[in-house]
């Protein structure tokens, strides 16, 4: 106690010169721990808020979803005798016309009854209520609906559009539904319409793409899981999938969560390049305190004490750099609540999450005690007597026993705040694994460089010999370059890479079979219609149409589904409907991995096609069986074969195809894809729509590009997370360079006595540092590339193309990059006047 | 009070190993003041760096106020160095970030000595610095630094006092007055002096004489053999 306290005293004496030589590892630590306590405050923010408004969200305190099925009257009437209040809402996809004009536009149909909504506000322009907006008047029906429909259609208030069959006066517009959530991908704007009215629409059919909500206001003091048991017990088999606030928007919560573990990682690595920047500081400090030190340890100060007096400066400086880390951090929700509110439909702004920033904290002094420890210890190891002679034998010197331990503890405490109480643990523990493979790869690839400058044959050109000689001569930022610009472009390489192949997949190069249109809620009747209609446009060639049906898998092999344990992988199977279909024969390109297909006509027991890599998922193979409820009835049937799914070529796809017999009796919509030139696109569409008002058709590559500007999202807070990382090796760059300034200065000084131009200096100067930018730039695309297949092909099981475009991003900016910060930092060494500088010395 | 026998000391060096002292005995009494003299690289320092154990012989033995320094660790020397010896450099070695009055209370402080500040402003007073108590190094002249240096070296009242060229850096009047004040401490407290000279006139000034050169003595006044 007594030697800290001495040491606390003897810091802040030392403290007391300014932070001069400390900016970047200020700037490094502040970067890093900004960027981890904005992730984690702004993402805590988002969960806070979801859990804030989750009645909003969820519509009531219980929410019970049934596809394409209403109520019995025994359930309706259960419902109301156990709530305090109750709503019924469908939602669906259809098509809204003009009939003025013919136009058409692919909407997101809400029917709701008057007691919608149960909790917040619908924002409605005029101002009204919801059940005025849609009220029966003047012989219509009312509709309301969001800004994009008036616009894309031409429309205004009071002008009438036609949704199925009906047609509906327009009456405000939304600006706001409490229980948007936040639907990530939408094929069309929203329109609320009365559910009475749904009916005469004729897009509730048997078999349509219809689900049913009932949100309700729980009994006065009855906890949701007491409800849930007494609504289980009273309806063991109804089948519908029920919500409590704590799943109020289930996907919301997990794409924060997940975009939460992979910034927190990427931030992690830019606390960790910033920590090279630490040890640089840290290193050139004790080294300008070498008098210090030695005097110290003359005068009778143990190395303890040595220890002890710069690891108290260390997380001195360490807490101010990490303040204004966790100050930008803390502002951070402030800043993105007003975006994100609006992006996620959730009320923002709390007070900053302690938690997160006490986690961005405890990384930031980790990370500058395991970069710290290092020169620490060798401050410790140094011998006052080689000190004051100006010479020390580094090859003697022993670390001292408490490093390994220490750094080995300190780096364990790191790993285990970023991989305890992730969203995903194993992924954020591979992560780490692969950021310190990568470290200790551009470790080794820097102490190359070096080796390789030493031992190759001197050049006869003084540029080239200059810069050669730059990359290896004791004391050359080579390593601290490598190591911090690498990483910070491999990450650059990686989200570039991964967004690249990403955009590609989903918009830009199309499957060459890839449908235009997916037609849906077709119904039996109308099938040859349909048939004959896309028959009519010779440039028109129906793909695929099949049945759909609606099931929930209820049991595998007898046991019920609850009972089972089931991989994460494949989860969403057994979470509510799937859509599932019959066929007679196999699709065309289907490739069978087990099993045979059932002869065309088979009729027998009900036999189950299951896609290949879900039974594997599950460890099931031809002979188990599955128990799926369609409509309310259990049917069982055994695997026959398992075929591979290719998601990636949009034609239709289903996990589950049974064989006909028993299911091709059940109430059937039909799906059909189909392919037509750009140019028919519309006619077709159109023609479609009038034949067939209760058809909606959804062109691929609208959905596509739906899905591709929330990519477009996701992206932009990945890069800018990674940005971050390469901000961080810019300033270990900056800092190594600037490191070496007086060394540059006096050599070029000396070169200039002995007659070399600025040019020959300026030219040696740029060589070294593309050569640097060019070398770590190879590296960090190979790294980068390899860490964009991982997450492409075994992460995301994508297929992975390896593209040029992002490859020459990373390797021109790297050395650009080098080239410019190299330069600048060194340009005042190019001008110093010689004589003062040879006076001095 | 010093007594070392043997002693050699030997670096390693890009070039190789390099024997800087070879066989050194040496036995210094309580209160002696002796002078070190000798061409550079004749060891000079790196025997007064091993009195001072901050350096380690690589054979021989040394016992330093009564601890043979075979077996101890740095920290055991440290201990000693603030209990019994005081250092003086050429180079001063003040510690830049802290005031003069600071730097003289450090032994104490590292002793824990409850009124080292008190006692550092006794000690720059009586080397003439009353007044400077609150200045950097960076804001004293040589000669002061110097004197500093000196306060800071006996604060503790050790027994031994080394001194390696503490006029080198000073001029002719300056290093003058530094050597009467080094003479007038050491004379307070009858330490041990240990002085490291190229002057031959300060050399003279000590009780004892000798000659170090290529590693071993060559000449002690003492015993008046000339190798």
């Amino acid at each position: 106690m007594g030697e800290l306290s001495l040491a606390w005293r003897f810091a802040r004496r030392e403290l007391r010169s300014g932070l001069s030589g400390f900016r970047i590892f200020l700037a490094c630590l502040a970067v890093g721990v900004a960027a981890l306590a904005g992730v984690g405050t702004i993402s805590a923010d988002l969960l806070n808020g979801l859990q804030r408004d989750a009645r909003n969200l969820l519509g009531g305190e219980a929410e019970l979803r049934l596809f394409n099925r209403d109520l019995t009257a025994e359930e309706s009437a259960w419902l109301r005798e156990n709530s305090q209040a109750l709503s019924a809402i469908a939602e669906l996809r259809a098509m809204a016309s003009v009939p003025e004009t013919g136009e058409r536009r692919l909407i997101e149909l809400k029917a709701v009854d008057n007691a919608y909504p149960l909790y917040g506000q619908v924002a409605l322009t005029p101002p009204q209520s919801v059940p005025d907006g849609l009220a029966f008047r003047d012989g219509q029906w009312g509709v309301l609906a969001a800004p994009e429909l008036y616009r894309r259609l031409d429309l205004q208030i009071g002008d009438e559009i036609q949704i199925g069959t009906l047609r509906f006066q327009l009456r405000g517009e939304i600006d706001s539904e409490p229980d948007s959530g936040a639907r990530a991908i939408t094929l069309g704007p929203r329109v609320l319409l009365p559910l009475e009215a749904l009916a005469e629409t004729g897009l509730a059919q048997p078999g349509s793409l219809v689900y049913r909500h009932w949100r309700l206001v729980l009994p006065e003091g009855e906890p949701f899981v007491d409800w849930t048991e007494r609504l289980g017990a009273a309806f063991p088999d109804a089948g519908w999938r029920v919500r409590g606030l704590d799943e109020a928007a289930p996907s919301v919560a997990r794409f924060v969560g997940q975009v939460r573990l992979f910034m927190t990682l990427v931030g992690l690595t830019a606390l960790v390049v910033g920590g090279v920047g630490v040890a640089n500081a840290v290193r050139a400090h004790l080294e300008q305190r070498r008098d210090t030190i030695a005097a110290l340890k003359c005068l009778g100060a143990s190395a303890g004490l040595i220890v002890k007096l710069y690891l108290v400066q260390v997380l001195l400086l360490a807490s101010a750099g990490i303040a204004v880390g966790l100050l930008v951090g803390g502002l951070a929700p402030v800043i993105a609540a007003p975006f994100l509110s609006d992006l996620f439909n959730i009320s923002l702004g709390g007070p900053p999450d302690l938690v997160a920033l006490a986690r961005a904290a405890a990384m930031g002094y980790l990370t500058a005690l395991l970069f710290a420890l290092i020169p620490l210890a060798r401050a410790q190891s140094l011998p006052a007597a080689g000190l004051f002679r100006g010479y020390v034998d580094t090859r003697k010197l022993r670390a001292p026993l408490w490093l390994w331990p220490a750094l080995v503890v300190t780096a364990a405490a790191l790993i285990a705040i970023a991989v305890v109480g992730s969203d995903n643990p194993i992924f954020a523990l591979g992560f780490v694994g692969a950021a310190a493979a990568a470290l200790l790869l551009f470790r080794l690839a820097a102490g190359l460089v070096v080796w390789v400058a030493r031992r190759l044959p001197r050049p006869r050109h003084t540029t080239l010999r200059l810069a050669l000689s730059n990359l290896h001569r004791p004391g050359a930022p080579t390593v601290s370059i490598v190591l911090s610009l690498g990483l910070g472009l491999t990450v650059l390489s990686a989200v570039t890479l991964i967004q690249a192949n990403l955009s590609q997949q989903v918009s830009e190069e199309l499957p060459q079979d890839a449908p235009t249109f997916y037609f849906i809620d077709i119904q039996n009747e109308q099938t040859a219609a349909f048939d004959e209609l896309v028959g009519s446009f010779p440039e028109a060639s129906l793909s695929e149409r099949v049945p759909m049906l609606r099931g929930r898998i209820t049991a595998v092999d007898g046991t019920p589904v609850p009972e089972l344990e089931i991989p994460e992988e494949v989860a969403w199977i057994f979470e509510g409907d799937r859509g599932l279909t019959w066929a007679e024969q196999p699709y065309p390109d289907m490739t069978l991995t087990e099993g045979d297909w059932w002869p065309a006509d088979y009729r027998g027991a009900t036999k189950l096609s299951l896609g290949d890599e879900i039974a594997r998922e599950m460890g099931l193979g031809v002979g188990d069986t599955l128990t799926v409820n369609v409509y309310g009835r259990d049917v069982t049937a055994e695997i026959a074969n398992l075929r591979i799914i290719d998601w990636a070529s949009l034609r239709i796809n289903f996990v589950m195809i049974f064989s006909p017999g028993l299911l091709d009796q059940a109430p059937a919509s039909h799906i059909a894809t189909v392919r037509i030139p750009e140019a028919g696109e519309a006619a077709l569409a159109d023609a479609v729509a009038d034949a067939f008002p209760n058809v909606t058709g959804v062109r691929v590559r609208e959905a596509l590009e739906s899905f591709s500007r929330m990519l477009d999202s996701v992206a932009l807070a990945v890069g800018i997370t990674g940005g971050i990382t390469l901000l961080a090796g810019l300033l270990v760059l900056a800092g190594a360079i600037a490191a070496g300034e007086r060394r540059r200065r006096y050599d070029s000084v000396v070169l200039k006595v002995l007659g070399a131009t600025r040019n020959v200096l300026a030219g040696g100067l740029a060589l070294e540092f593309l050569l640097l930018g060019l070398i770590t730039a190879l590296i960090a695309a190979l790294v980068g590339s390899l860490a964009g297949w991982v997450v492409i092909d075994l992460v995301m099981q994508a297929d992975f193309t390896w593209l040029v475009e992002p490859l020459f991003i990373t390797l021109g900016a790297g050395l650009l990059l080098t080239l410019f910060f190299g330069m600048l930092g060194t340009w005042r060494a190019l001008g110093s006047a010689a004589a003062p500088l040879l006076r001095n010395e | 009070m010093i007594d070392l026998k043997g002693v050699t000391l030997t670096l390693n060096s890009q070039a190789g190993p390099v024997n800087i002292l070879k066989g050194i005995d040496l036995d210094i009494a309580t209160g002696e003041t002796v002078s070190l003299v000798g061409p550079s690289g004749s060891g000079k320092t790196s025997l007064l760096m091993i009195v001072a154990g901050l350096e380690r012989a690589t054979s021989g033995s040394v016992s330093v106020a009564d601890m043979s320094y075979n077996g101890r660790s740095e920290d055991d020397l440290a201990r000693l160095r603030r209990r019994s010896i005081g250092v003086v450099f050429q180079d001063f070695h003040l510690v830049a970030t802290m005031t003069a009055q600071e730097n003289v209370a450090i032994p104490l402080e590292l002793a824990g000595a409850p009124n080292a500040w008190r006692a550092a402003a006794e000690a720059l007073d009586s080397v003439g610095l009353g007044h400077r108590l609150t200045h950097y190094p960076g804001q004293l002249s040589g000669g002061e630094q110097q004197r500093t240096a000196l306060a800071r070296a006996v604060v503790a009242k050790p027994s031994i006092l080394l001194a390696d060229e503490p006029t080198g850096n000073l001029d002719g009047k300056t290093g003058q007055q530094i050597v009467e004040l080094l003479f007038q401490l050491r004379g307070d407290s009858n330490s041990t002096l240990l002085l490291i000279t190229h002057d031959p006139g300060l050399a003279k000034r000590c009780d004892r004489q000798i000659g170090l050169a290529d590693g071993r003595i060559v000449t002690d006044s003492a015993t008046q053999v000339a190798a």
